[in-house]
């Protein structure tokens, strides 16, 4: 500790720290704009000039380090002169735009010109002018107003990882951009919208929409990755009009990503759904909620309980889906599931209380070595990949695809779906002997072989201390899932690393615990008779269907909705109307989304995060725990009479009392290690980053980025071979374009989920 | 002495030839009535009457929907609405002055940084239903159009104040 005098005042302060974080610390003001916590220091905007005892010149206070007995002052003659001369040349060039510019109201420019520029400039001549680039669909450019700061390009070097931003050009020819005109590809891009200390990034769906002052603010739990980032939405009249990150150290730091940034535009679809619809003869039409809800209720009671499945969206909220599963149970069926996109429950039983992260998310940030066995992690929860690539570790990947990381790879592995268990054992021999495993397990592994690659991965998971396993989307989606999760929990444990899941959904964590599985029931407690798992039900034709949230041609790994056509009787509870809805529901319940409905999230580390409604529900729609309620008491199901979704989220916390998640007592030993046969051109199906959900999936902006870019299968060119040369592709009878893909293993073809009917595994004809 | 003082005064009625030599000064002096609607009183070229919407010489509208008239409206009388003109310019889609609302202080004339929403010389209108003073757009540029001599000299006039 040093002690500092800053404007005559003593302060205590860490050795080494800047002068500017000791200001910061103790709310001293000093402008800024080059600046930023989370960025590198580049000391090039120069106005944080304070002047400091016995140096001769003023000193920019994010560049000084502090020093013991350090006078500094602030506010002295010398510090408001150089400030003052400071801010007189950064608005040279800057263009007297305000009125017109979106940054108007929020400008770290037009406050501190307030605060500490004069009234007047020396400056005569003519003012310099850019040429706007275009960088995609999300930032909107107005490059005159650029101060050269470099934040954004610090943040893209630094934060996101892929340096698309620079700054070539010296002085005043100096011009800010990507080096050749392109769309900007990080799935981070937004933050720089919010770093852009002036209005030379702002955001492009929102431009001209409103001012800074004419919006209410309120704080929300972002609804798409596990991560279950702090946002902040931002009303005006009962319009959601953008959301931008609250900073939470524990969570999302100072970031979000793009997905959980401009899906709102999704709030306000085309094909939003406004009132209560049923269909009587083949005819939709509009009715009122009491008859919808009896309408539906009658009907279901005609049908045998056992045969009735509720499937849900793992975006949906606690309550929600604790209503739903207390709804299901309390007219006899267990038949309820929100694990779309698995197909191997043969271990569920033994599953973890939920899929949990395996430990904090400021733990992955410290971790030394790591092994991503099926994740794209970067376009699957970029908050996570952003704080795996700050630790800097040793990270290891074992992907069916070839996927491009923005961080250093150790060692990686690319496997087609059918030999990962053959190579997944490989590693785990590799590791045998570092740690006590289960007899069983060490017998079945006794009698492989390790290659070189398998022995790389091994070894680049035996760096530092701390180590971890993570199982991604792509491992959980496979067809053999048990086995994948039991030798990945051997790699773990062999390893010493902690196995961690990454839920693909904002709620899956939720879902496990408000008992929307078919074996578990509320808080983790086992139901006698398990029901049906949604591959079951979604394949095996039952009578009746409870759909809440979900578009499962789109969402499940069935691809198809072919069961749902030939139930008697389909009740969707959804915020959209599509063509495909309209084909299989009798009914349909409108029901309001994130912003417009109170409810909790449970993310990855099992943190309970709960918001309350943004703004009101749209025409006639209500909550969906609203909804599910009535349908209880219509069911005249006992303890449903729920006020309040505090009340509803109460009783689940309360069944879950303190229980915590094992990973590592979460598998069971396989009774064999083989891998699955294949013949043929096999299917590895990748949800894609802006079609994870309903609400993401009608954003428009982020639909129009590259990374929504994924029509045609993807093949490499030694299997593109086979096709001749012919452009389009017929795939299980829809027509395709082929596109050439070297990330794409031998044997293997990469169509990403939404494109054509059917399931996401297996062989795929071509023709 | 007083009470004497009090008596000579209501008995000679002094109090009230004060007050008829008052009358008395006024019914000979110069006569200030103006004979409104025939004859009409001086007007300043900051008079605040009826809004107006301006434009430039070329036709195209000045108002760039920066808000600042209905952030800085005491009454709330404006509501403007913002989108993105073809030519990526920002115009404003909606903009209504609620003329039963506006109390006439002249701030979003003061506000506004191109001289789009004047307050015009104009103060005789009327409307039959309260929607008639909801002054719309079209209403506000239509009126301006209407007035654009008389509003290019007053304007030229209040510049040495600004």
């Amino acid at each position: 500790m040093v002690t500092i005098e800053i404007d005559g005042k003593s302060y205590q302060a860490q050795a080494g720290q800047k002068l500017i974080e000791v200001t910061e610390a103790n709310g001293i003001d000093v402008p800024r704009f080059c600046y930023h916590k989370k960025l590198s220091i580049a000391a090039s905007c120069r106005m944080c000039l304070v002047e400091v005892e016995r140096a001769p010149k003023p000193m920019p206070a994010c560049a000084t380090p502090i020093m013991d007995g350090m006078k500094v002052f602030t506010r002295s003659t010398k510090a408001l002169a150089a400030q003052k001369a400071v801010m007189e040349f950064l608005l040279i060039n800057h263009p007297l735009d305000c009125p017109i510019c979106d940054q108007g109201g929020e400008c770290e420019l037009q406050d501190i010109a307030v605060g500490y520029g004069n009234d007047t400039s020396n400056y005569q001549e003519a003012k310099r002018v850019v040429i706007s680039k275009n960088l995609g669909p999300l930032i909107a450019t107005e490059m005159t107003r650029c101060i050269h700061c470099t934040r954004c390009v610090r943040f893209s070097k630094e934060i996101t990882g892929v340096p698309e931003m620079g700054d070539p050009g010296r002085g005043e020819h100096m011009k800010i951009g990507t080096y050749v005109e392109k769309n900007i590809t990080s799935e981070l891009s937004g933050n720089m919208i919010d770093i852009c200390p002036v209005g030379a990034l702002t955001s492009k769906p929102f431009r001209f929409s409103a001012r800074a002052w004419e919006m209410q603010q309120h704080n929300t739990i972002a609804p798409h990755d596990s991560v279950g980032s702090n946002i902040a939405v931002h009303t005006r009249r009962n319009k959601v009009l953008r959301v931008v990150p609250r900073e939470n150290e524990a969570i999302n730091e100072v970031w979000i990503s793009d997905r959980d940034r401009f899906s709102y535009e999704g709030l306000t679809a085309n094909d939003r759904i406004t009132s209560p619809m049923i269909k009587k003869d083949g005819t939709w039409k509009k009715v009122h909620w009491d008859t919808a809800l009896a309408y539906a209720v009658d009907n279901l009671k005609q049908i045998d309980s056992k045969s009735v499945g509720a499937l849900a969206s793992p975006t949906a909220t606690v309550e929600e889906l604790f209503l739903l599963q207390k709804l299901m149970r309390g007219i006899g069926s267990n038949n309820i599931d929100h694990r779309l996109r698995q197909v191997d429950f043969s271990d569920q039983d033994q599953a973890p209380l939920f899929p949990y992260l395996g430990q904090a998310i400021t733990d992955l940030e410290n971790c030394e070595a790591a092994l991503l066995i099926g994740s794209h992690l970067r376009k699957e929860q970029p908050i996570l990949n952003h704080r795996l690539r700050k630790a800097g570790a040793k990270v290891a990947v074992f992907n069916p695809i070839d996927y491009e990381f923005n961080f250093p790879v150790a060692a990686k592995m690319v496997v087609a779906p059918n030999n990962w268990v053959s190579n997944l054992t490989g590693i785990a021999k590799a590791l045998l002997g570092n740690g006590l495993i289960p007899t069983g397990m060490q017998k079945l592994l006794a009698d492989s072989e390790v290659t070189e690659e398998q022995q790389a991965i091994a070894e680049a998971l035996q760096t530092g201390e701390k180590r971890t396993v993570l199982l991604g989307n792509l491992a959980t989606s496979h067809p053999q899932f048990a086995t994948v999760r039991a030798l990945a929990a051997t790699i773990a444990k062999l390893s010493g690393a902690r196995l961690g899941y990454l839920p693909e959904a904002n709620n899956t964590t939720g879902a496990w615990l408000a008992g929307a599985v078919p074996h578990r029931k509320a808080g983790g407690e086992a139901v006698v008779e398990a029901g049906l798992d949604a591959y079951a039900m979604l394949s095996q034709n039952l009578k009746a269907y409870v759909l809440l949230g979900l578009e499962p041609e789109l969402d499940s790994c069935t691809g198809s909705a072919s069961c749902l056509e030939a139930a008697d009787f389909v009740v969707s509870l959804t915020a959209y109307k599509t063509e495909a809805i309209e084909n299989y529901a009798d009914v349909i319940l409108p029901i309001s989304l994130f912003t417009e409905t109170s409810g909790t999230y449970v993310n990855a580390e099992g943190l309970w995060q709960s918001f309350g409604g943004v703004v009101n529900p749209t025409g006639s729609t209500r909550p969906a725990w609203k909804v599910l309620r009535v349908l209880g008491n219509l069911f005249d199901i006992a303890e449903f009479d729920y006020v309040s979704s505090e009340q509803v989220r109460d009783e689940v916390q309360a069944l879950v009392g303190d229980k915590k998640p094992s990973n590592t007592a979460g598998w069971q030993v396989p009774t064999c290690l083989e891998n699955m046969a294949s013949d043929g051109l096999q299917r590895i199906t990748e949800m894609p980053i802006y079609s994870g959900d309903a609400l993401v999936r009608r954003a428009e902006a982020l639909q129009d980025t590259l990374d929504a870019d994924v029509a045609g299968i993807h093949v490499n060119p030694t299997v593109a071979k086979q096709f001749n040369g012919s452009e389009q592709v017929q795939v299980n009878g829809a027509s395709l374009p082929l596109v050439l893909d070297e990330r794409v293993p031998d044997g293997c073809a990469l169509i990403y989920a939404g494109q054509i009917a059917g399931t996401w595994h297996g062989n795929v004809e071509v023709s | 002495m007083n009470a004497i003082k009090n008596l000579f005064k209501s008995l000679f009625l002094l109090e009230l030839i004060k007050g008829l030599r008052v009358t008395g000064r006024y019914l000979f002096d110069r006569k200030i009535t103006v004979q409104y609607p025939d004859e009409k009183t001086p007007q300043s070229f900051r008079f605040r009457g009826r809004h107006a919407q301006r434009r430039y010489p070329n036709g195209e509208e000045r108002c760039i929907a920066c808000k600042l008239c209905e952030a800085t409206c005491p009454a709330a009388a404006i509501t403007i609405e913002v989108e993105q003109r073809d030519d990526g310019s920002r115009q404003t889609s909606r903009y209504e002055i609620d003329l039963t609302k506006c109390i006439f202080c002249g701030y979003c004339e003061e506000s506004c940084p191109v001289d789009a929403i004047v307050e015009t010389r104009v103060f005789e209108y009327c409307g039959e239903n309260s929607n008639d003073l909801l002054m719309t757009k079209s209403d506000l540029l239509a009126f301006g159009d209407e007035l654009e001599q008389q509003l290019n000299v007053d304007k030229l006039l209040d510049s040495p104040y600004r």
